[in-house]
């Protein structure tokens, strides 16, 4: 006999079963609708990519979570750490056949080689959208709207859009002469919320920073005294956020708001929702050049990338995911061999009229099939037997109630459309 | 100039008449035509369906409907004031002969009306799961065809119930004749 192999996966993949994907399928749905509705074309990256294209944009921490292998011809491979990089890619190639500006989302799974625990997965999947080869802001405002109708529509109430400036960020920085060390400075200040402002002075300090020029930099940021400072990207953006209609109180202007990433060069998002108490489940912002690394065309773009899976434990902690169905709604039982083709007639006659349903596949007691339909989360049962099929009717059992209806069996496509 | 529309023939338009003459409008006699104009006042006689979505749209800026109307398709407008007439009840009823005696009898049942939405809304707040079977009109001959089993329709006198040998079950809503005016408009109330 065969050695048996452990059906085992690895630490930080997950495997989703139907119930799981109803749920994870229903929300992406919901949230390709909204990317749909502003225009949004989809595109899809390889999974395999050449690890030159992968490796070196994310900083070191970032190569360092990046799956990487040699594949048997001896090539240097690697899997996705975002969406973002495999787009930019994707751009440079193409750029000449695609509408230029160009919109696209994107739902992929990405990887990071990270020692796995909760709420860190080494497979996940992320939803991008971006505006590329343009410098209008309206593409940022677009944006916010999005974002904003992305988490109303999933039912987030208490969520707030921050947003912050990155030109602003750089010119505070100017000011007090670490300029060039901004993405060090930035990203310090990105760990307020984690380790407070005391935290934060002690890495700066660490990191070599002037004591006096930290208490500025606080002073300035706690204070939101930008009087010095170009604030115009900041109305203007708010400005269009109105024309666009967003709700004021989704959106706060947070000067705390860093970011880690260093490529950022504009405006800067982040969605934070108190009820779900997950941190941040959507950021990004405007960056420029993204694709220099792979053409020598120039495009500014800005993006945002939605933590699909935080999203998920947000819903779900939120209890909004309760009465996800699966996907038969009626389940055909078959009485006995005899009435298998009348059973079969029943069947067609629901799937032709766009009724989500099945038939059992053999005559096993009734109490059986009936089992198989809870589980299945169905929640009509017809069933059939000779009395019936004499008078021309159909018995049909509401799972959720327990109660059996008879009726004519040609009302049973209206009296199943009935329920809403 | 502004513009106010009121049911072109049926059982609002009398009243609705009568409403605009005693606040002071000169209404001239209704006549065939579907336009009425008076000092800065159009008057446009529509279909009653039609009155709440030309109000949520701006096309008029007031309209006199039935509450019903407005309900059943969620509307979008402000109602200015309730007028007292054209009372009646959107109510679940069924056959004399009928074992339900409660709205929660009614799971599994199906259930006749042309207010599907109400009727969707009324049932849920009730956790009752029930078949809703729309029906343009002569709702209240379903049961007897052995379509249904209950039907949720407007009853006024309930002289209909009972030549169809139906019997009130619960009410859904209680509906009179409202002023309803575009939530934007530029009119004060």
């Amino acid at each position: 006999m065969n050695q048996i192999i452990q059906p085992k996966i690895l630490k930080g993949t997950r495997d989703f079963l139907p119930e799981d994907m109803a749920k994870r399928n229903f929300v992406m749905e919901q949230i390709r609708k909204v990317f749909e509705k502003y225009g949004y074309d989809t595109i899809e990256t390889p999974v395999i990519a050449y690890a030159e294209t992968i490796l070196g944009k994310y900083g070191d921490d970032g190569d360092r979570l990046t799956y990487s292998f040699e594949d048997s011809g001896g090539r240097r491979i690697a899997l996705p750490y975002d969406l973002t990089v495999p787009f930019a890619r994707l751009v440079a190639a193409n750029w000449q056949d695609l509408p230029m500006p160009f919109k696209r989302y994107q739902i992929q799974r990405v990887w990071r080689a990270e020692k796995p625990q909760k709420g860190r997965l080494r497979e996940f999947y992320q939803c991008d959208i971006d505006v590329i080869g343009t410098k209008s802001l309206i593409a940022e405002a677009e944006i916010a709207r999005v974002v904003v109708d992305v988490f109303k529509e999933l039912g987030f109430e208490d969520f707030k859009l921050k947003i912050n400036s990155r030109r602003l960020m750089n010119a505070i920085l100017e000011s007090l002469g670490v300029l060039e060390d901004a993405p060090a400075v930035i990203r310090s200040i990105d760990k307020m919320d984690k380790i407070g402002e005391e935290g934060v002075r002690e890495e700066l300090e660490k990191k070599g920073f002037d004591s006096g020029k930290i208490s500025r930099l606080f002073k300035v940021l706690a204070e939101k005294d930008f009087a010095d400072y170009d604030t115009s990207e900041i109305y203007e953006f708010l400005q269009l956020c109105k024309d666009f209609k967003i709700d004021e109180e989704y959106l706060e202007f947070d000067p705390y708001l860093a970011r880690g990433l260093d490529y950022y060069t504009g405006i800067t998002y982040e969605v934070i929702c108190d009820e779900a108490g997950l941190g941040s489940l959507c950021g990004g912002g405007r960056y420029d050049d993204l694709c220099g690394l792979f053409c020598k065309e120039d495009f500014s773009g800005v993006g945002v990338a939605f933590g699909f899976e935080r999203i998920m434990i947000a819903l779900e902690k939120m209890g909004k995911l309760k009465k996800i169905p699966l996907n038969s709604k009626v389940l055909v039982t078959v009485f006995d061999e005899e009435s298998s083709g009348d059973a079969l007639g029943i069947y067609t006659s629901l799937i032709e009229a766009g009724i989500n349903s099945e038939v059992y596949f053999e005559p096993d007691k009734l109490s059986k099939q009936f089992k198989y339909a809870n589980k299945k989360k169905i929640s009509f049962v017809v069933v059939r037997g000779s009395q019936e099929r004499a008078k021309n009717e159909v018995t049909i059992k509401i799972m959720e109630t327990g109660r059996q209806k008879t009726i004519p069996e040609n009302q049973l496509i209206s009296y199943i459309k009935g329920y809403v | 100039m502004y513009k106010i529309a009121i049911q072109k023939k049926g059982r609002l338009t009398e009243q609705s008449l009568k409403y605009l003459r005693s606040i002071g409008i000169k209404v001239p006699k209704n006549g065939r035509e579907m336009i009425a104009r008076s000092d800065d006042l159009e008057i446009l006689f529509l279909r009653q369906t039609d009155i709440p979505e030309f109000v949520e749209k701006g096309i008029v800026d007031f309209g006199i409907v039935g509450e019903n109307a407005v309900a059943e398709k969620r509307y979008k407008v402000r109602v200015v004031e309730k007028l007292g007439f054209a009372r009646c009840s959107l109510k679940i009823v069924v056959p004399r002969e009928s074992s339900a005696k409660s709205v929660k009898d009614l799971n599994g049942e199906r259930i006749a009306t042309s207010f599907p939405n109400l009727l969707k809304d009324f049932l849920k707040k009730n956790k009752v799961n029930a078949s809703i079977i729309e029906v343009k009109g002569s709702v209240e001959v379903t049961p007897a065809m052995g379509l249904t089993d209950a039907v949720c329709d407007l009853v006024q006198t309930g002289k209909t119930l009972e030549e169809n040998n139906l019997v009130p079950l619960v009410t859904v809503l209680e509906s009179q004749a409202v002023l309803i005016s575009n939530p934007n408009s530029k009119w004060p109330f």
